[in-house]
């Protein structure tokens, strides 16, 4: 029998998400990560790109999320999103608008914030791909 | 003693008085409803945003790391004070009340010789703090073109707010705005923004540690700016819904003062016609009586 943990997926206007899964795969800044139950505590930054997480059941839930935080305590995850959307409903156009967004961006900042935005529009690019 | 004509006028602008009023009451109803459902909706986030940003502080705390958002504001001179009040008026003392808690605190900074600057968030609380302090503004934000606040609106605030800290315009922020306690009764309060203490947060967790990815400044320097997107967020979502209780109980409590006055009118009306008709009566007695 596997064991399963308490999941939240909370943007800012909603729940998106909440019950009972297996594992969690985040998309963490520094790289991504499998979550099972049992996890030692950890907070991290997450970057944009998707969320993947089962149930149970054999099928995977995707969610594209724009960037967030997540909280691992006492098999509890929670996840603070900016924003998600349901991996089936991911329009490649929604990532696009964010690239191009960000690279407005880049245009009117100095060169410090510009790798941080960079990074940002490499990871976009990324998930564009797995879109 | 108005003619009869007179009154019926009379009688009759305050009956269309009392259709606008009430008809303003229904709709402050609905609205508040609906802001109280996306207040509810935002609730979750915010209350995991504070505990997170608490587990932080408190870690952070115990490495006695150094950021520049956190502290107590203790001995700090520059102010800034955000007062975010409604676009529109017809709402009872929901906007003066803000405004005066804000006055209240800004004569205390100023009787402490600490610099003071103003930062409004909505048409109204600019106009009533324009007379007096119009050298100490340094921003206005328009919410006009915003029918619902949305965590962009939140967001942009906030980075407004973030980048005038940076720079050092100001040291410590507190933001005014009404709380709503229920749908009768909103309070004005001030929340203070930035720096973030944690002295009055407690850690729910301050005994577990955690791993950080990455490390904590940098966990931190990305999640306060979010926080404050937050809390301002959840703070314009209160007023909104505490503009919209105080509006309905205001024009309640229109609709019911324009329907005694129509009362009373009436009961002036069918006197000052039962005058008249008495004198008619007597004209043509006295008139019969003659002949």
């Amino acid at each position: 029998m596997t064991n399963k943990f308490e999941l939240s997926i909370i943007s800012a206007d909603s729940k998106v998400f909440e019950g009972k899964v297996e594992n969690i795969l985040v998309p963490g800044m520094v790289g991504d990560f499998l979550v099972l139950s049992n996890h030692a505590p950890c907070i991290s930054s997450i970057r944009p790109g998707f969320l993947e997480f089962s149930e149970g059941t054999s099928d995977k839930k995707r969610y594209f999320v724009s960037g967030g935080i997540i909280e691992v305590i006492n098999n509890m995850v929670s996840v603070l999103v900016d924003s998600a959307v349901a991996g089936d409903k991911v329009v490649e156009g929604d990532i696009t608008n964010l690239i191009s967004e960000v690279n407005d961006r880049l245009s009117a900042v100095d060169t410090v914030n510009k790798d941080d935005l960079g990074l940002r529009k490499n990871d976009l690019e990324e998930a564009l791909k797995q879109a | 003693m108005p003619s009869l004509k007179d009154l019926k006028i009379r009688i009759d602008s305050v009956k269309s008085t009392r259709k606008i009023t009430k008809a303003m009451q229904m709709v402050a109803a609905a609205k508040l409803r609906k802001a109280q459902e996306s207040a509810e909706r935002g609730r979750p986030y915010a209350e995991k945003m504070r505990d997170i940003v608490s587990n932080l502080a408190s870690s952070v705390k115990n490495i006695a790391g150094d950021n520049k958002f956190l502290g107590d504001g203790s001995d700090c001179k520059k102010f800034l004070l955000i007062v975010a009040t409604a676009e529109r008026g017809l709402c009872g003392g929901f906007n003066s009340s803000i405004v005066k808690l804000a006055k209240s605190r800004i004569a205390e900074l100023t009787s402490q010789n600490k610099e003071v600057k103003i930062l409004t968030i909505g048409k109204k609380g600019r106009e009533q703090l324009n007379r007096e302090f119009e050298s100490l503004f340094i921003g206005h934000v328009d919410l006009s073109n915003e029918k619902n606040i949305t965590i962009d609106t939140a967001r942009k605030i906030s980075m407004d707010i973030i980048s005038r800290f940076e720079d050092g315009e100001y040291e410590v922020a507190e933001i005014f705005y009404n709380k709503f306690a229920s749908v009768i009764s909103q309070i004005p309060s001030s929340y203070k923004l930035l720096p973030v203490s944690f002295s009055e947060k407690e850690a729910d967790a301050s005994n577990v540690s955690f791993n950080f990815e990455p490390d904590e400044d940098e966990i931190l320097s990305e999640i306060i700016p979010k926080s404050i997107a937050t809390s301002i967020f959840s703070v314009l979502q209160e007023n909104a819904a505490s503009e919209q209780g105080s509006r309905m109980a205001a024009m309640d409590n229109a609709t019911r003062n324009a329907g005694e006055m129509i009362d009373k009118l009436t009961i002036d009306f069918n006197r000052s016609r039962q005058a008249a008709i008495t004198n008619e009566l007597i004209e043509i007695i006295s008139g019969a009586e003659a002949l």
